[in-house]
């Protein structure tokens, strides 16, 4: 039996307005190099300058891992040649980098908690895009010089069902501190798997294997799995020492396989040293006091709706999950919806009519508007009943909830003389089984009740038809 | 450390750099004196002082995180890279 090792390196595009080095605005789908300057072009002569926001982001971030913020930081050269950076070198933090040594837990299937450690986050500068075209190549570098926080964890990960989980909850406090966009398709979170594997029991580590070029949760999963299956088939067939090798292979998404990316090593010599163009960075106390202050996190949310909201652990971790969908369900407490229902059109009524993918920036009802609907489920203007048709409608077509309700005929009637007014009625033409009714024939309240809400078409409450119509039979 | 035929071209392919043959033993003799020359600092105790350590205790400055952009100099930068089309740099293709 083979046991799996992973540890994870995450590539976090941090969300400041310029770049590492430069004024330079960062940008996400600009007109091609036009967010550049000498700096970021790496022109003889233009010297790096450090954005502090991404020292505030850095301590943000360490806080919230509960790691150690080194006061003084480094960076290092490390040389390599690609004409997506200019300068032949990328700036990083190879040797004291600015957080080290933190944790986070994730929550496994079972219920159980599991640790696991972050070996280090350090600041360096993003490359810029190539693509290929034919015999040339076209370089893009409006990303060249965006900060990115490299999060490295050891190697605690036993499945690709813990990397998920460990992805996920990674991704929610970045999203809840606010530091990055972590939008995976855009490459604002972009994810390396190092993948090993050993006969059970055994503590040594074996050849790692780093997968890159993974940009979705479901391709991870992929393709660790291919990558297990061929580090054990070599393991079985004898043949481990000479197919696996410590190397950088890339997923094929459509032929599911990871392939070598051939020539790296021979060139892979980075040639590190202290960058002498930076001083150390350094964290002030008040720097420090100011941003590790930070807020509210996935897990702390998530304890706070179970007993402030008396939500289960299960809605409560699907709702926290998401910094947006839980602060669309803050939305509608603030907007005065019960807890109660709250929860229930949230989770069930309308995440189960919106199709996958679908975000609370991009869903056709807002906060405020559900809230609203659930408003009148709550002081019973409508019946649940009532209020799936409201939203059902409210899906189609942009109308006020009242509007809608006034419109579909939904309101319900708690108005007990009109009420009493239909059961008197009711009882006048059905007289006979009015008697019936008193001489013990108690099945026949259905009958009544039935007849008051056919009459009412359905508006009426049903409650309050119940006890006028036992109260007149009486 | 041995500076070598071996060592010299592996250098050539690290720094994109051509040394022609009947300079690599002239080259080889420069890069061993420069290697015994930096070698005289090992002779320097470093046993207590720490990794880190710096003659000025200077830290770097920053910068508030505010963008600015001269659309002229990219573009002049743009005009006068070896190719460029349609505002990409363009270089040889870079991938099989």
């Amino acid at each position: 039996m083979f046991e799996v090792v992973i540890g994870l390196e995450v590539h976090t595009q941090l969300n400041t307005n310029t770049k590492l080095f430069c004024s330079c605005p960062t940008s996400f789908n600009h007109t091609q190099n036009t967010n550049t300057c000498p700096t970021c072009l790496a022109l003889p002569g233009a010297l790096p300058v450090l954005n502090k926001e991404v020292l505030h982001k850095s301590i943000m971030f360490g806080t919230a891992v509960d790691a150690t913020i080194n006061r003084d930081s480094y960076f290092d050269r490390k040389s390599y040649f690609y004409p997506d950076s200019p300068s032949s070198y990328q700036i990083t933090q190879l040797y004291t980098p600015v957080v080290e040594h933190g944790s986070l837990e994730i929550d496994l299937e079972d219920g159980s908690k599991k640790t696991i450690r972050i070996n280090r986050a350090h600041i360096e500068a993003d490359a810029g895009k190539n693509i290929h075209e034919g015999d040339i190549s076209k370089v893009d570098l409006n990303r060249a010089g965006t900060p990115l926080l490299e999060i490295v964890s050891e190697p605690d990960m036993r499945s690709s069902d813990e990397v998920i989980l460990y992805l996920k909850k990674l991704h929610s406090i970045v999203r809840y501190l606010d530091i990055s966009d972590a939008n995976m398709q855009e490459g604002s979170f972009r994810v390396d798997v190092n993948v090993s594997i050993r006969p059970k029991g055994d503590e040594k580590l074996y050849t790692r294997v780093e997968i890159k070029n993974i940009n979705s949760f479901k391709f991870i999963e992929k393709a660790i799995e291919v990558e297990v299956a061929r580090q054990i088939d070599a393991w079985e067939d004898g043949t481990y020492e000479e197919e696996i090798a410590q190397e950088t292979r890339l997923f094929d998404q459509v032929k599911q396989e990871t392939r070598s990316m051939r020539g790296k090593e021979e060139a892979a010599d980075y040639r590190y040293f202290p960058e002498p163009d930076l001083l150390k960075a350094v964290v002030s106390d008040e720097m420090f006091e100011k941003y590790s202050k930070i807020p509210e996190l996935p897990d702390e949310k998530r304890a706070r709706f179970v007993s402030e909201y008396n939500m289960s652990e299960y809605n409560a971790g699907v709702l926290t999950a998401s910094l947006e969908w839980a602060k669309y369900f803050e939305t509608m407490m603030a907007e005065g919806a019960s807890a109660k229902n709250a929860i229930t059109w949230l989770t069930v009524e309308l995440q189960g009519r919106l199709s996958g993918g679908i975000t609370p920036e991009t869903s056709p009802i807002s906060a405020q508007t559900l809230a609203t609907i659930v408003k009148a489920i709550d002081d019973k203007t409508i019946s649940g009943k009532a209020a799936k048709d409201v939203l059902d409608y409210r899906m189609e077509n942009e109308m006020e909830i009242d509007a809608i309700i006034e419109k579909l005929g939904l309101k319900q009637v708690s108005d007990t003389g009109a009420i009493e007014t239909m059961v008197d009625e009711i009882m006048a033409a059905n007289m006979d089984k009015v008697e019936q009714y008193r001489g013990g024939k108690e099945k026949l309240l259905g009958f009544f009740v039935g007849q008051v809400m056919k009459a009412s078409k359905g508006s009426a409450n049903p409650q309050v038809v119940n006890e006028i119509v036992t109260k007149k039979l009486a | 450390m041995q500076v070598d035929d071996v060592l010299l071209s592996r250098l050539e392919k690290l720094s994109h750099l051509h040394i022609d043959e009947k300079n690599r033993e002239e080259v080889i003799e420069q890069l061993s004196e420069i290697v015994a020359f930096v070698d005289n600092l090992s002779e320097l105790d470093t046993q207590d002082v720490s990794d880190t350590f710096s003659m000025s205790n200077l830290s770097t400055i920053t910068r508030e995180d505010t963008p600015t952009c001269v659309s002229k100099i990219n573009d002049d930068i743009l005009n006068h890279a070896p190719n460029s089309a349609d505002r990409f740099f363009i270089v040889p293709k870079i991938i099989e």
